[in-house]
């Protein structure tokens, strides 16, 4: 009584596994490893060298359509980022300034990706060598490659020479993010003075880019871009003034 | 005819090196024909000789008056080309402040040796020695370099003083160093 269904189970299955191996051969051969499909490994594995794997550089730079990030798969991933950060810092400051490291390395592809597509069509390529249109540029072009939208201003401090501050009203990365009122000074927005921080380095503008909470009425998110440039860079412009 | 490319970090690390021989004779009468039509590793044996038979240039001759080292190729005199490239970058650091130019023609200049050089937005520059003129060619190629290295860029295990190794990479470079110069 035991043994009596088995043999007739084995039968049963060998004969489906023949008959769905006769009707569709290729998908009982990436189901079950069968030896008895010698034919159709070899096709595998024929057309796999046929299609090498792409790279990078089989890819086109230029910008295609709907190729923007979900906000909120970026603010996940951008939540994350923070989380990370903070268990690894002890102090505000120590905490901004792994962000804006973590800015940095994102703003150096920006410039050059920035620029390739820019510039690449162009019959003379051409870089910034001039503060001014170097800040005007990160205010709109950088801004729109990174957030989709133009910096709402430029401003100049008047006390100090060297400081200029890029002003966004209500930056998209920190949208989502309520900060601790006992971490009141922290603004996440150091990641973008990294951007910011690496553009102005590769343009041979160094400066030290730092992030602050502006909040008015209105705008409870306004937050400002200090730049602060080094000497070399008001130097340098003074002689191309000339 | 032989190129040699450079490209270099903005901090000055040599990230990539290329020698590339062209079979292309040369385009001008800037080089003496003959030293240009031959291969460049067997000039080294027959300088002198070639000088002479050629009627080289005055900038060659006096060159082998000091030693004539430079114009050897096929790797003996990797040191000479690197302290060309080495030498033409403060020339390009200069020229980089006022000029708003990505391609740089012909930044410099030692015995037969042209230095083209490229720079992009982000200070990384491709440093070229070559014996004749081809601006549009050059250019050509540095455009193509360009591209392959903002692609190289993108990578996030690339810093700005990693070496570039991708063997597509070099195969690409190759490639259009074959079609260009």
């Amino acid at each position: 009584m035991h043994a009596a269904p088995h043999p007739r189970f084995s039968v049963l299955s060998a004969s489906a596994v023949q008959s769905s191996e006769h009707l569709s051969p290729a998908a009982s051969s990436t189901r079950f490893s069968l030896p008895s499909a010698p034919s159709i490994n070899t096709n595998a594995t024929a057309s796999k060298p046929a299609v090498p794997r792409q790279t990078i550089y089989d890819r086109p730079l230029n910008k295609i359509r709907a190729a923007e990030v979900s906000a909120s798969a970026f603010s996940f991933l951008f939540s994350e980022v923070v989380q990370y950060t903070q268990k690894r810092v002890n102090g505000i400051n120590d905490l901004e300034r792994r962000l804006n490291t973590l800015g940095y390395r994102v703003g150096l592809r920006v410039l050059e990706l920035m620029s390739y597509r820019n510039e690449a069509t162009a019959k003379a390529p051409k870089r910034e060598i001039r503060f001014l249109p170097a800040l005007m540029s990160i205010h709109t072009q950088v801004w729109r490659a990174v957030f989709g939208k133009p910096a709402d201003a430029i401003e100049k401090s008047v006390e100090n020479a060297d400081e200029y501050m890029i002003i966004d009203n209500d930056p998209p990365i920190t949208r989502n993010i309520s900060v601790p009122r006992d971490m009141s000074q922290l603004s996440c927005s150091s990641f973008t003075a990294g951007i910011v921080e690496a553009v102005l380095d590769g343009l041979g503008f160094p400066a030290r880019v730092t992030a602050h909470n502006t909040p008015t009425e209105t705008l409870p998110n306004r937050t400002t871009i200090l730049i602060k440039l080094e000497k070399s860079v008001l130097d340098r412009e003074e002689a191309l003034k000339t | 005819m032989s190129h040699h490319l450079f490209l270099l970090s903005p901090s000055d690390t040599p990230l990539y090196s290329l020698t590339h021989y062209s079979s292309k004779p040369a385009q001008t009468t800037a080089t003496s024909p003959l030293a240009s039509n031959l291969p460049s590793w067997s000039t080294s044996a027959f300088a002198g000789t070639l000088t002479a038979l050629s009627g080289a240039t005055s900038a060659t001759q006096a060159h082998h008056a000091q030693g004539g080292t430079v114009r050897i190729g096929g790797g003996q005199d990797r040191h000479v080309i690197q302290m060309i490239a080495n030498a033409s970058l403060d020339v390009i650091e200069e020229i980089v402040r006022k000029d708003n130019m990505m391609y740089l023609k012909s930044v410099d200049k030692f015995n037969e040796w042209t230095v083209s050089a490229f720079v992009t937005p982000g200070n990384m520059k491709f440093v070229l020695l070559h014996e004749a003129r081809n601006d549009d060619g050059i250019k050509s190629f540095f455009h193509e370099v360009w591209e392959l290295y903002v692609k190289t860029m993108l990578n996030p295990f690339h810093t700005a003083h990693t070496p570039i190794r991708s063997t597509v990479f070099d195969a690409r470079v190759r490639a259009s160093a074959k079609k260009y110069l």
